[in-house]
């Protein structure tokens, strides 16, 4: 458990940076990464919503080999699929126990198929539309349907900053473990450890709470050098800033794809039921 | 005396630095707990559910609304959509139910020095979120599973299943990774962040306008969640029929289904457009006095 745990942690804090600016930047060339923000945000608007609606086994099916598609072609990184699949499966898994031990029988299993169905494709529509827009992308396509500058400014921030984050969250980390003690035994279950990577997770928060507030200031202020706050406010300064963003062809093709595939699988849905 | 006054009101730029501080962090600590495995226990699941008290510490060290949607607004951005687990509809609910409960437990605190009062205004924001978000959690189930009635079992389980999440999260988050970090750190931060962000640290007669910012939020939700369920409640009644009846029937019912997906659709974009707008008027109009 110690030495697994080690690795793990390891390996998951080092993978995890990498993802990360992966999932940030690293995802220019990709065919959604091309479209415009708002086009983006218009499919997923349908694609996060009318899943929850739809009962029909054929069209849930069918968006959902859209998404899986669409998955492959971002690109997206295998440790967010992952994640995204273990909380599927948790989820699913646990409900169906829990109904089986309450008397329920084999019919349980296609209803939660349909809703782990559901959520997936609610899912991979998020996961493959925010995964294909770098930060800047994505703050400027906020901007334009009017988010305040503020929060758009703050979420590519965000984004930009978790990685060197996270960094510094691990090393602050792994100076707590250098420093400190390791319990001698692991205890019943492993608990005395257990409880002394808490503490020191949560401990590592206090230097880290020091340091973002200080990077926090540091950041307000450049803006401020730069006028920002008058640009976030300003149609005049937000129109120059978003004159690039254009719908272009490909961004009406991509939408009028969709709308055929989603006509056609309901159609189909419709059909066989 | 009104210069001296003048002081405690945040500006424009400490207000950002406030929502940025609050923001980066909550995300970095969801990236954390996604990635920390859950223990399960039988029934009972031993899961860090999220680091509850970052937000709690900043809304009780800094202006309680700036932290709270910041902090709610990262938990989306970072814990959920990037990772891909973003519920559409549920979301909207956890940022209101995250925010207004972090808000509660921050406004609670007037003296961030008395241990017993940030250790109580902690509990209840924890509580309040909890309390929110398991009964959203089986609307959600009740919703997705059209058929919940004739599956035998499945209604008691998920709500037995929530329940136990509820008694869980209160006691095994809420006490370890809410109550007592958050009574260790406020004290300790508490005169030593502000200045970093280079303003004064909290008064203690400090006074916020309740009613101002739950108010029109609170009327939000209401209505939104009122005509959700109203919408749900119906949809799944239309559902049933389209899939049992007549060809003619099956025609209605289908073309009915596209009118409750745009009505939801216009319902949740105008729900947005309402809180964007509500939360641009508070943050030029909200002062500390």
């Amino acid at each position: 458990m110690e030495y697994t745990s080690k690795f793990t942690e390891k390996l998951s804090v080092e993978q995890m940076k990498i993802e990360l600016l992966n999932t940030a930047y690293g995802n220019g060339d990709t065919f959604l990464a091309k479209l415009d923000p708002r086009t983006l945000f218009i499919w997923y608007l349908f694609f996060g919503i009318v899943p929850w609606f739809i009962h029909n086994q054929v069209v849930l099916f069918g968006m959902f080999v859209l998404m899986v598609v669409l998955t492959v072609l971002t690109k997206v990184s295998p440790l967010i699929v992952f994640i995204l699949c273990l909380g599927l499966l948790g989820q699913g898994g646990y409900l169906l126990i829990a109904s089986l031990f309450f008397g329920g029988d084999g019919t349980v299993i296609l209803p939660l198929l349909l809703l782990t169905l559901k959520l997936s494709v609610i899912s991979l529509a998020s996961i493959t539309v925010f995964c294909s827009m770098d930060p800047e992308k994505l703050s400027n396509g906020l901007l334009k349907i009017g988010v305040p500058g503020q929060v758009s400014f703050s979420i590519a921030y965000g984004y930009r900053m978790l990685p060197s984050l996270l960094e510094e969250y691990h090393h602050v980390f792994l100076s707590f473990r250098l420093r400190g003690k390791a319990p001698d035994r692991h205890g019943f279950l492993y608990w005395r450890s257990i409880v002394y990577f808490c503490k020191i997770a949560v401990l590592s928060f206090y230097p880290l709470l020091l340091s973002t507030a200080k990077r926090a200031r540091t950041t307000v202020e450049a803006l401020e050098t730069k006028g920002s706050f008058y640009g976030f406010n300003h149609p005049k300064v937000k129109k120059i800033k978003l004159a690039h963003l254009r719908m272009g062809t490909r961004d009406y093709l991509f939408l009028a794809f969709s709308i055929i595939y989603i006509v056609s699988v309901f159609t189909l849905g419709n059909f066989t039921s | 005396m009104s210069k001296l006054k003048e002081r405690y009101t945040l500006t424009q730029s400490q207000k950002m630095m406030v929502f940025i501080l609050s923001m980066s962090l909550y995300g970095l600590s969801n990236m954390i707990t996604e990635l920390v495995p859950s223990v399960n226990l039988g029934p009972i699941e031993f899961s860090i559910e999220y680091f509850a008290f970052i937000p709690l510490t900043l809304c009780m060290l800094f202006h309680p609304l700036y932290a709270a949607v910041g902090a709610a607004l990262g938990e989306i951005i970072f814990g959920e959509i990037m990772l891909g687990q973003f519920g559409g509809f549920g979301e909207l609910e956890k940022f209101i139910a995250f925010s207004l409960a972090m808000f509660i437990a921050g406004t609670l605190v007037r003296d961030p020095k008395n241990k017993r009062q940030v250790a109580v205004a902690a509990l209840t924001g924890v509580i309040i979120h909890q309390a929110i978000s398991a009964m959203v959690d089986i609307l959600k189930v009740w919703v997705g599973v059209e058929e919940l009635e004739s599956v035998p079992g499945l209604a008691e389980s998920v709500v037995v299943i929530e329940g136990f999440a509820f008694l869980n999260d209160i006691l095994f988050s809420g006490i370890l990774f809410a109550l007592l970090p958050t009574v260790y750190l406020v004290p300790r931060l508490y005169g030593k962040i502000e200045p970093l962000l280079g303003m004064k640290p909290r008064h203690n007669q400090m006074s916020y306008s309740l009613a101002e910012i739950i108010g029109p939020r609170l009327v939000v939700g209401g209505i939104f969640l009122a005509g959700a369920a109203f919408l749900f409640e119906y949809l799944s009644e239309a559902g049933f029929n389209w899939e049992w009846e007549a060809d003619f029937v099956a025609m209605f019912g289908d073309s009915f289904i596209w009118v409750s997906i745009l009505a939801a659709a216009l319902l949740a974009v105008i729900t947005i457009i309402i809180m964007l707008r509500k939360n641009t008027t508070n943050r030029e109009n909200e002062r500390i006095l």
